[in-house]
């Protein structure tokens, strides 16, 4: 996919919207709250989509990789860290946590990876939650001068860095052993690509980027009432839903997906409280029966149409 | 030694109802290859069901088995019809693999929450006059839930056998599980058999919810627990190796026993997840390799 100097300005005009407007319209501290989970969910997505849709890899334990990243910056910041030196070490010891859980599980093809991830992520949750019984919560001092600013900055610009990670590893060589490995693996093998290294270095970028996401949820909260919470199966659903929703294995598709799950469980859950979710579920299994590309497959559909209405209209 | 047959006998119970709860899980990935994610939520489902019919009716859990078998073979029916039929279409095993875990995904979220609507979010439990008593056998206390489940599980077991390996339906069922063109073509109806194996397997999911509500608790999300130990039973058995199901459910049993026994009881989901780990890396094809039929 190469970028067009029309697509490059479109672009360029929604990252500028992003930095500036909050700084000229005050949108309140809820939806910049919003906002800040959007960011979250859409590095999330797009690292799982990194294993998922790009490597077919289908992580269930996904959500160790990003509790790790919550649970490290909160106790680094904690002790006096800065911030963002916290945020980076955040990311590198979900990476740390890729090889743990990568060496013995990469081995395993197709349904057994996903049954071992989700395994050895809820051992860990278990085991987290054993190790941190009661609540975390940072001191007082920390939450005196609070600025949403910084956090929303800081979604915004790992958001981006995600977004061009990923669009830059498709570009490169290594993203092509990838899509080989996920679309036939042993012939990838056969043509000489080293499938396990493959699998191994896009789960280790994945889990880094998940570690960041944790780092900005991090960020943006105070306290915690159970520590493993973050390290619960949702984290790897939803953004799981998010890109099989919006379209796996594309670049858009992930955000796209991201932004249609924040604003419907918005909307969704003043009418329908708990069960919310429940949309998503009715959502997913349509989408994975008949358009297995997503919500961006259906506005390539809607493009091709639109463009062959115009043509006919021309003639 | 009185504290160890007792742990050795806690296994066996517990270990018996690992077995019961995975047959289901089991048969779809044996039968059709599809991994159903959503096992748990039907177990729960089928808990729900009998709770139901004991707060309202007062039904004895273990009478209700009957009735919740009907209702959950007929939710198997639907979910077979409406998201897993479609699946077949898929030209190879593994995107069938993928498609199957995805769309059990959403049925996931969708049974859930109409779980949470219907029942609240609360833990629930059937608290009947036994509930809690134990018998002494040869020194050893039998809490009378724990023998219940593992009557039901024995009795579940060996009916799924005879069904499978002595009746015509189960011909076809293993016909179709070895090559389902062939079978197709000796005019065996794939479809049908597919169909009625799922409604058997959401059936036996339900037969396990029953246990789970009257022995232990059940509230709407709590099917993933559930899920992982069908996930390690299956793995210990081997795939597609039903009659090893509930031997594979003792062994667990067993060991997460004496796991507990040693290191303790907040560790008890760790010491069966780390034994699925070793498994998964060490004996890929399951602790009963599966006899292989001459070619």
């Amino acid at each position: 996919m190469r970028f067009r100097p029309g697509s490059v300005s479109i672009l360029a005009v929604i990252a500028a919207s992003f930095i500036v407007l909050p700084l000229i319209v005050d949108f309140g501290s809820s939806t910049m709250n919003i906002l800040i989970l959007l960011f979250v969910y859409i590095i999330l997505s797009q690292s799982w989509n990194l294993m998922g849709g790009y490597t077919g890899q289908i992580n269930l334990g996904f959500a160790a990789f990003f509790g790790c990243g919550v649970l490290i910056t909160h106790l680094l910041w904690k002790s006096g860290f800065p911030i963002y030196l916290a945020i980076v070490v955040g990311g590198l010891s979900a990476a740390l946590l890729a090889v743990v859980i990568g060496l013995p599980t990469l081995h395993l093809r197709g349904a057994y990876f996903a049954i071992g991830t989700i395994a050895l992520a809820e051992a860990l949750r278990i085991v987290i939650g054993n190790i941190f019984p009661s609540s975390l919560s940072l001191p007082g001092s920390y939450a005196s001068n609070f600025n949403v600013f910084p956090r929303y900055y800081l979604g915004f610009g790992i958001a981006v860095l995600t977004l061009v990670t990923v669009y830059l590893l498709i570009q490169s060589k290594f993203g092509l052993a990838m899509v080989c490995v996920r679309d036939d693996e042993e012939a990838a093998q056969v043509t000489g690509i080293n499938t396990f290294k493959t699998k191994f270095i896009a789960l280790l970028i994945s889990a880094f980027l998940a570690g960041l996401a944790g780092g900005v949820y991090a960020f943006n909260r105070f306290y915690f009432h159970h520590i493993s919470a973050v390290f619960e199966p949702i984290w790897t659903f939803e953004p799981l839903m998010a890109v099989v929703i919006g379209g796996s294995g594309t670049l858009i598709g992930p955000v796209i997906g991201s932004i249609f799950l924040v604003v419907l469980s918005e909307v969704f859950v003043q009418i329908l409280g708990e069960a919310h979710l429940i949309i998503f579920g009715i959502l997913l299994i349509p989408v994975v029966l008949y358009s297995p590309s997503g919500l961006v497959g259906w506005m390539d559909w809607l493009k091709k149409v639109i463009g062959g209405l115009t043509r006919n209209n021309e003639r | 030694m009185e504290m160890f047959t007792q742990t050795i006998a806690y296994g066996i119970l517990v270990g018996a109802m690992y077995g019961l709860l995975t047959l289901g899980l089991g048969l779809l990935m044996g039968v059709m290859k599809f991994l159903n994610v959503a096992h748990g939520t039907f177990i729960v489902l089928g808990g729900y069901v009998s709770y139901w019919l004991f707060t309202r009716y007062g039904l004895n859990p273990y009478l209700s088995i009957p009735l919740v078998i009907a209702v959950m073979f007929l939710v198997g029916l639907v979910v077979y019809k409406v998201t897993l039929s479609p699946l077949l279409k898929l030209p190879s095993v593994g995107n069938r693999l993928n498609s199957s875990m995805l769309i059990t995904f959403g049925i996931i979220y969708v049974v859930d929450n109409l779980m949470t609507i219907f029942w609240k979010p609360d833990v629930r439990s059937i608290v009947a006059p036994f509930t809690g008593r134990s018998m002494e056998l040869f020194g050893t206390k039998f809490s009378i839930t724990g023998l219940c489940g593992f009557a039901v599980a024995i009795v579940v077991a060996v009916a799924l056998y005879f069904v499978l390996g002595r009746t015509q339906f189960g011909k076809h069922v293993r016909a179709a599980t070895q090559d389902a063109e062939a079978a197709s073509l000796c005019g065996i109806n794939v479809h049908r058999t597919y169909l009625i194996s799922s409604g058997i397997a959401i059936a036996l999911a339900g037969v396990a919810g029953v246990i789970i509500v009257s022995s232990y608790s059940i509230s709407p999300n709590g099917g993933l627990r559930w899920l992982l130990v069908a996930f390690v039973v299956m793995i210990l058995a081997g795939e597609g190796n039903i009659n090893a199901i509930v031997p594979a459910g003792l062994i667990l049993g067993l060991l997460e026993a004496v796991g507990v026994f040693i290191i303790g009881a907040p560790y008890r989901q760790v010491v069966a997840l780390v034994i699925f780990i070793v498994i998964l890396i060490f004996r890929p094809q399951g602790l009963f390799r599966k006899r292989r039929l001459a070619t």
